[in-house]
């Protein structure tokens, strides 16, 4: 190669463009695409269930409230976080998560195992008035989750549509959903949510003896 | 990963080294056409700009091929070469597990000595508070208060005045925290408002705090057919029950007569969660050597 076709791209700007497009996407194409591809291939695990109609509304209504803006989701792989949250989070964990809380923002704790930690009395006066129970707490209050109805048709809508995404629900599931969330508030359904929370989907150490499991973050491929 | 990827990933990490190593090998021999001013012509500004031309310094080479060395150094240690493991075979869940292994041992000898002794032993040990202060903070807290003076809100008892709904020696704590507790007080209200009002004034009087006598001896023969079951004949309480002692002036969710009420009316259903497994047990063990101390801190200063 000759001095000449450096020329030729540096003086054609979209010549220049398309190559640099070119370069610049190597390291998506490396690392994203084959996940991209291979995120469909995570089979979900025995004890990973698709969300229950109230937890669902649950998940809802933290998506809604923008819980993911200050607490993440991911425990990661390092000593001094599975000591303070427990086991580390895998992928297969998330499966039925759209789209995954693993977010990427701590002001306030991880909660992918906070499932168990706290009473639900507890965690309706923290989300009712955080101070109440945690002096110190910069957390926002919520009082308007207990007042808001979780609306059953729409939930059931809901549950028809993650199926047609592939989330195993039955027709009695979608049917039952209705009258599993009637005369529910926002809060219950949250509180229901977050009491959820990794308490079913640790890894277990005989389920794993095989395979063992891998973090979020190296997991597939 | 399947092959397939496997080898796309290699495909695109052999194209980007081989053009790389290309311009190494190329760009310092490159034959670039000079005018005789000794610019390469390219002009800006109707000629006021014009381009040098400068051979790459030897520093930014060398430096530059350093880091492609140590890319290449990469993917022979680490994994990310298509499916290749590394030669260092190392993954995040490993290094987690000898981080882990290394924290273990650390704390070993310390552990092994304060689960040979007894909690209330445990209370007294510098080291083992510290430990336990960082366990509370983080798990207790939220309930207790970090002083540990408890939350009327929830009828988290104050850990700190050596009352105890289920006892308060070593075994009692850790048997606490290690199965949780649930209140069972039910709720009275089919009684009707007026016997409750009676009732809660009759409480009043156990505890000699101002009350309606006339009232709270409308409500005694109810109490000492009713209330006694767990409270006892003389309302001092069950601590196998968990029911307090309504003789003192230790309350759990407030004793104005607007609480006690509410308690008798609604019932009071307060839940201290399991921490087993979610805490190990000599963890659980340095915990319970914590709240013990924090109810004898008196005594230990004494000692």
């Amino acid at each position: 190669m000759a001095y000449r076709h450096f020329e030729f791209i540096e003086k054609h700007a979209w010549t220049l463009g398309i190559l640099t497009a070119v370069m610049v996407s190597l390291g998506g194409l490396a690392e994203i695409t084959p996940l991209f591809v291979q995120a469909h291939s995570v089979k979900p695990p025995a004890n990973v269930k698709p969300y229950d109609p109230l937890r669902l509304a649950g998940r809802d209504v933290y998506v809604r409230e923008g819980c993911y803006l200050c607490h993440s989701q991911m425990i990661r792989a390092l000593r001094f976080e599975t000591q303070r949250y427990g086991h580390f989070s895998t992928a297969e964990e998330s499966l039925y998560d759209r789209p995954f809380q693993w977010g990427s923002k701590r002001t306030g704790p991880d909660l992918a195992r906070v499932g168990g930690k706290y009473s639900d009395e507890w965690q309706r006066a923290h989300l009712l008035d955080p101070r109440a129970v945690v002096p110190q707490s910069n957390m926002p209050a919520y009082p308007w989750l207990a007042t808001a109805s979780v609306d059953g048709t729409d939930i059931a809508a809901r549950m028809r549509t993650l199926r047609t995404l592939g989330d195993p629900y039955s027709d009695a599931d979608i049917g039952g959903a209705a009258k599993a969330v009637q005369g529910k508030t926002d809060l219950d359904a949250l509180v229901a949510y977050l009491q959820g929370l990794g308490i079913a989907n640790e890894p277990q150490p005989a389920q794993t003896a095989g395979t063992s499991p891998v973090p979020i973050e190296e997991s597939s491929p | 990963m399947s092959s397939g990827w496997s080898w796309w990933v290699i495909g695109l990490i052999i194209f980007n080294l081989g053009l790389t190593f290309f311009l190494f090998l190329w760009a310092p021999r490159a034959k670039v056409p000079v005018l005789p001013d000794g610019t390469t012509g390219h002009v800006w500004a109707h000629g006021v700009l014009r381009e040098g031309m400068h051979r790459l310094p030897r520093w930014w080479i060398v430096i530059s091929f350093a880091m492609y060395l140590l890319a290449v150094g990469y993917f022979v240690l680490y994994p990310g070469f298509g499916d290749r493991k590394g030669t260092l075979d190392w993954s995040s869940a490993k290094e987690l597990a000898t981080d882990t292994a290394a924290n273990a041992t650390k704390l070993d000898a310390l552990l092994k000595r304060l689960g040979a002794m007894s909690v209330e032993a445990v209370a007294a040990d510098p080291e083992a508070r510290k430990l336990g202060a960082r366990l509370f903070s983080d798990n207790c807290a939220a309930c207790h208060g970090a002083a540990g003076h408890g939350n009327p809100l929830l009828g988290a008892p104050d850990l700190t005045d050596n009352d105890w709904l289920y006892g308060g020696t070593g075994q009692d704590i850790t048997t606490s925290i290690q199965g949780g507790r649930a209140g069972v007080m039910p709720p009275w209200n089919a009684l009707g408002e007026p016997v409750v009002k009676n009732l809660a004034q009759y409480v009043l009087s156990l505890s000699g705090q101002p009350h309606d006598a006339a009232a709270a001896a409308a409500g005694e023969p109810l109490f000492k057919t009713t209330c006694i079951a767990c409270h006892g004949a003389e309302g001092k309480g069950n601590p196998l029950l968990g029911a307090p002692d309504l003789t003192d002036k230790i309350w759990l969710y407030g004793g104005t007569p607007a609480a006690i009420e509410t308690t008798i009316r609604d019932g009071r259903h307060g839940q201290m969660p399991a921490w087993s497994p979610r805490l190990s047990d000599p963890d659980i063990h340095v915990l319970a050597g914590y709240v013990y101390h924090l109810s004898h801190r008196g005594n230990a200063a004494a000692q």
